[in-house]
């Protein structure tokens, strides 16, 4: 991500976001998380993509196009374990993107918010974790 | 969900802020060779509280136990791994690290941990303080190599938080923005 504009940078984050809004979707659908916890996940994952869509809008950018759901997604909703364990993975990458993302930023207002969402994924994990009785710490 | 706040807690995080506030004020800053500006002092401040909760976390496993205890204990030994990294950064800038205070000095400014709810509820003020550290610093450091090992600590102690309120009951998340918002 090196050489990157932060609109950029926060169009592959608003992705991010979706694909997670449509992975606790699908799980909630499909009754393959608990209802209470997915649906807390899913709003706060509807409110991460809603500020980043804003943000992007006050750039004068466009919100980037959906994507299909991934044959990894299909897979992991069999049931409660391998659904958790995939949001895991995705939560766990998406707070790879937030860490690399909050530094790069070159408008330093950026980063502290972005570093808040990041740490709000960190609490997902830890949620999700949880719910599959695992050890919580990294 | 509407934040609350109980009494306890309040105590709780007045306790936290008092133990930070001393830890983190009280020692001296790296005095020679890195440039102003650079971040050594701002490092220095979060190795200052990284050294307090490394500190507080090993008077809080005499009154935790099972799987508590366990969590925390995990806990303890990122935290000093996060001041070893911090203590490398410093001396990268060509600063020397603060020397740290020793674990008597640390203990005088801790509340008194009768239980485990206790011992919880000062883990997870002194987490939410230094998530909040680390995000400012985020703002604040001038160099992306900096900002980056900033970013990372700060993802462990949002891990450490979570689960500071996940061991009490709490949501893991308090709201979708920890401690800021876009």
């Amino acid at each position: 991500m090196a050489e990157r504009s932060d609109a950029e940078l926060l169009e592959e984050l608003l992705a991010r976001e979706q694909r997670l809004v449509s992975a606790y979707e699908a799980a909630l659908r499909r009754d393959t998380i608990d209802s209470s916890l997915g649906e807390t996940l899913l709003e706060h994952e509807r409110e991460h993509a809603r500020a980043l869509e804003q943000t992007l809008a006050r750039a004068g950018r466009r919100n980037p196009r959906a994507s299909v759901p991934s044959p990894e997604l299909t897979a992991a909703l069999r049931n409660r374990r391998s659904f958790a364990r995939y949001a895991i993975e995705l939560e766990d990458a998406t707070i790879a993107m937030y860490v690399e993302a909050s530094a790069r930023m070159r408008d330093p207002d950026l980063r502290r918010p972005l570093g808040s969402i990041m740490a709000c994924g960190a609490a997902h994990v830890v949620a999700l974790k949880n719910s599959l009785g695992t050890f919580l710490v990294n | 969900m509407a934040p609350s706040l109980t009494r306890r807690e309040a105590l709780g995080g007045a306790a936290a802020a008092l133990v930070l506030a001393s830890c983190g004020g009280g020692d001296p800053p790296p005095s020679t060779g890195p440039k102003p500006g650079s971040g050594a002092a701002l490092l220095g401040s979060l190795l200052a509280l990284e050294r307090a909760s490394f500190a507080a976390y090993g008077a809080c496993l005499d009154v935790l136990r099972g799987d508590a205890r366990a969590q925390v204990h995990a806990m303890r030994a990122q935290e000093r791994g996060h001041a070893a990294g911090l203590e490398r950064l410093i001396s990268d800038l060509g600063g020397e690290p603060p020397p740290g205070r020793s674990a008597e000095e640390y203990e005088r400014t801790f509340p008194r941990l009768a239980t485990a709810a206790d011992a919880l509820r000062f883990t997870q003020h002194l987490e939410e303080r230094q998530v909040r550290a680390y995000l400012e610093a985020l703002t604040d450091l001038p160099d992306l190599e900096l900002r980056n090992a900033a970013a990372g600590i700060c993802a462990d102690e949002a891990n450490h938080l979570a689960t500071a309120r996940v061991l009490q009951g709490l949501p893991a998340a308090e709201g979708p923005f920890v401690t800021g918002a876009l």
